[in-house]
């Protein structure tokens, strides 16, 4: 099925028996919509924001490297490097949608994605999946995504007067350093 | 009573101190025999540990013959704090509500890695270890422990009881 | 297997009960304020019947419940931060702990995901013995459920009972694992280790045991009177409010929607294996118990069928840049020391791209969505959590509802803190 058809499309993505369609974020209700009443994906099983926040620097998760090539003498470096290419924004979200039927054999899953920046806000979507509802809490507590229309947008997880946003890649992962016995 | 020969009392004290310091020793080892061997734990189940707790209370690994079998549910009866499972910062200030609110004596284990010392939890969410906010008795270590591991940490706070050492807000506050 | 009391055709009440402007969150008709007469009442985050560190907030008129709000986060973890800094093996080690009741599921689900950007198929003999685990998982949960939900309530010898057949499953996966709970028994490419010869006579007793005892806990519970008049009729969630919600497993088959994973969308060896799906119509707590029996039972037939289908084989890939090469290689072979030596300290690389796995969990639908950027470690990891989405319909359970069936309600949702906080 092509997708073409979505409000908003951009671009689709068919990898690894999974499809992911792409919209514009201004027109995500639409597409929403769209998918609920006319394609029949009755289920949202997820939402997920991703940070992409420093996603094709050099020496990010092991590369020691760039395109032309790898450096022999830094650690962890093994065949010939592969950059991933530069994302189209720092956020992604992605809504993992599911077409449910009772006693069906089959489970047909869409990925629908936008892309934002940081403080750029985010349609809710709690009018046409009312279980989108703590998912986008979530995303707002955990990513500082702002989801607009949302009738209850506070924190969920933290505590009601943390400040910051934990899972953004530049949110330190806190904790306490190991001491060890006997230095002082 | 006539003792037929020197007892265990007589022996440890020396027998000519005996009429002294009858009354007062043995009333502190009688009361901390009977406080150890009824501790009363609080139902503070968090996590996976919480599944461990409740199986020491299942009939094979029956915490009911150390005594401690009655879990209450209100700090104000309790005098065991278990805390069984990761703490989170939110619930921090539950937690030390709760402990503020048991009646002294009162006794702490942490039990599990979380409570000990955060566990593999090296992060801004969990509590590196409970006993940043109270005073801890005894840690068992696991990740959750086995039963038998939790059973053999209420032993040795028993053995502490009994033989005298006070609970721990009485000797060290809390760690930095 | 359904069981039809009600036809299907029939709804469980008419129109929708979620409320309105906030679906999660039962708030009080203002009028009724007025009068003066609510009374608002913590419950936990330390309370022995909330299954864990959950809060509700409830106002009362009476007993009437008329306002409901659930706190949550009093268990957050930080995982999905966590496992972005352990390589890849590492973290595997991390989400057992999510859903600390059905542990092996939350492994499962997140190697699958990994073996899925891997492009990599373990072999048979590993994909049977992870169905088997986690149907003895599932079995595991259940009894848990069961017994925490029935003391609740009142039943309490249940609790002794399910604790007692608890150990016996545990068990077993310490013959298998050499630990109790949280075994990370899975690895990328198939198992950590070979299974025990003498593990298979014992899953057999276990299984001719189990049906048995399920037997007998239906005997306890279904005639008990006070067991009837305490969940019939309670906490009614219709098939459309369910999906709306975004509920699955066993809170949506007893709201008589026939959807389950491990037939629509079969992982593992469930298309080989045959399994009933039970589904009941009336949407009340007594139904959700009904699933979880039956679904019991279901269980114990897969985990006989897996114990006589197991296939001889390797128990993990061949491919020594995801495995670690077998020991007795390291004493000949350079590569094979070489290949051990970057697996150990560095870790495999994962290709780039993003996933969304899911399996049915004793919870409902447990997914797992990798991000990965090509390197050694995970970019990003989310967990989607049924129990997290069967607390959004507490307030649509809850419409009229009495204080004393909250704890009910709240209970057969089957909910895991860990799980809802992560």
């Amino acid at each position: 099925m092509t997708w073409e058809a979505v409000p908003g499309f951009v671009h689709e993505v068919d990898a690894r028996g999974e499809t992911t369609v792409v919209v514009e974020r201004e027109r995500l209700l639409d597409a929403a919509r769209w998918l609920r009443d006319e394609a029949g994906f009755n289920f949202l099983a997820d939402i997920t924001p991703t940070d992409y926040h420093g996603w094709n620097q050099e020496r990010v998760s092991g590369y020691w490297g760039d395109a032309g090539g790898r450096d022999i003498n830094a650690p962890g470096s093994w065949g010939l490097q592969h950059q991933p290419e530069a994302k189209r924004s720092r956020f992604s979200v992605s809504y993992h949608l599911l077409r449910l039927r009772a006693g069906a054999n089959e489970a047909p899953r869409l990925r629908l994605q936008v892309w934002c920046e940081d403080g750029e806000p985010v349609e809710s979507v709690v009018s046409v999946w009312p279980t989108a509802d703590w998912h986008e809490r979530e995303a707002w507590d955990m990513m500082g995504i702002r989801f607009e229309g949302h009738p209850n947008l506070t924190r969920i997880l933290m505590d009601d007067d943390w400040e910051g946003h934990p899972l953004r890649k530049d949110y330190p992962l806190g904790g306490e350093p190991v001491r060890f016995s006997g230095e002082e | 009573m006539r003792a037929k020969g020197p007892g265990v009392f007589e022996r440890e004290l020396g027998a000519e101190d005996l009429e002294d310091r009858l009354m007062l020793t043995t009333v502190e080892k009688a009361v901390a025999w009977a406080q150890g061997s009824s501790i009363w734990p609080d139902t503070f189940g968090l996590a996976c540990c919480a599944m461990e707790m409740i199986a020491v209370v299942s009939p094979r690994y029956d915490i009911a013959r150390f005594g401690a079998e009655v879990f209450r549910s209100s700090p104000r009866q309790a005098d065991l704090l278990i805390v069984s499972g990761r703490v989170s910062h939110k619930m921090a200030a539950p937690l030390r509500q709760i402990y503020d609110q048991m009646l002294e004596p009162k006794w702490v284990i942490a039990m599990g890695a979380c409570a000990s010392s955060g566990g593999m939890f090296s992060n801004y969410a969990v509590l590196q270890g409970v006993d940043k906010i109270v005073s801890v008795d005894v840690h068992v270590p696991g990740c959750p422990p086995r039963p038998e591991a939790l059973l053999e940490g209420i032993v040795r706070l028993q053995e502490k009881i009994k033989a005298g050492v006070p609970p721990a807000y009485e000797i060290r506050g809390v760690a930095q | 297997m359904a069981v039809a009391e009600r036809p299907a055709a029939k709804p469980i009440y008419e129109g929708t009960r979620i409320p309105a402007p906030i679906p999660t969150m039962l708030q009080v008709d203002p009028a009724l304020r007025e009068q003066g007469d609510i009374l608002e009442v913590n419950f936990g985050p330390n309370h022995p019947s909330t299954h864990g560190v959950l809060r509700l907030v409830v106002e009362l008129n009476g007993e009437r419940v008329v306002g409901l709000t659930a706190v949550i986060g009093y268990l957050h973890t930080g995982f999905e931060k966590n496992m972005e800094q352990k390589t890849w093996w590492k973290a595997i080690t991390y989400p057992a702990r999510i859903d600390y009741l059905s542990f092996q599921m939350n492994e499962l689900v997140f190697v699958l995901a990994i073996e899925k950007l891997l492009e990599i198929e373990p072999p048979p003999k590993a994909t049977w013995m992870r169905m088997l685990m986690c149907e003895l998982t599932r079995i595991h949960s259940h009894l848990i459920w069961l017994g925490t939900a029935a003391l609740e309530i009142g039943a309490i010898s249940m609790l002794w009972y399910c604790f007692r057949d608890r150990d016996a499953i545990l068990d077993l996966f310490e013959l298998v694992t050499g630990v109790r709970m949280h075994t990370r028994y899975f690895q990328t490419g198939g198992l950590a280790e070979d299974i025990p010869p003498g593990f298979y006579d014992e899953c057999r007793s276990f299984v001719g045991l189990m049906q048995q005892r399920i037997d007998d806990y239906e005997a306890i519970l279904d005639r008990q009177q006070i067991w009837l008049e305490r969940t019939k009729g309670l906490g009614l969630l219709s098939a459309e409010d369910a999906i709306a919600l975004g509920q699955s497993g066993p809170v949506l088959r007893a709201s008589g929607v026939d959807w389950d994973l491990r037939r629509a969308e079969p992982h593992l060896a469930y298309d080989q294996v045959e399994f009933n799906v039970p589904v009941y119509f009336n949407g009340d707590v007594y139904d959700r118990y009904r699933v979880h029996m039956d679904e019991m039972r279901e269980s114990t037939r897969i985990i006989g069928q897996a114990v006589e289908g197991m296939p001889e084989g390797p128990w993990i890939v061949d491919d020594r840049k995801i495995v670690l090469p077998p020991r007795h290689e390291l004493h000949t072979s350079m590569e094979s020391l070489i290949h051990h030596f970057k697996l150990v300290t560095e870790g495999y690389r994962v290709p780039e791209g993003e996933v969304y796995v899911a399996v049915e969990s004793a919870r409902g639908e447990l997914g797992c969505y990798v991000v990965s950027d090509g390197g050694p470690k995970p970019w990003r990891v989310k967990f989607r959590a049924p129990s997290f989405v069967a607390l959004e319909a507490t307030a649509t359970c809850m419409s009229d509802a009495l204080v004393a069936d909250l704890i009910a309600i709240v209970g057969s949702l089957d909910t895991v803190m860990g799980e809802v906080d992560r």
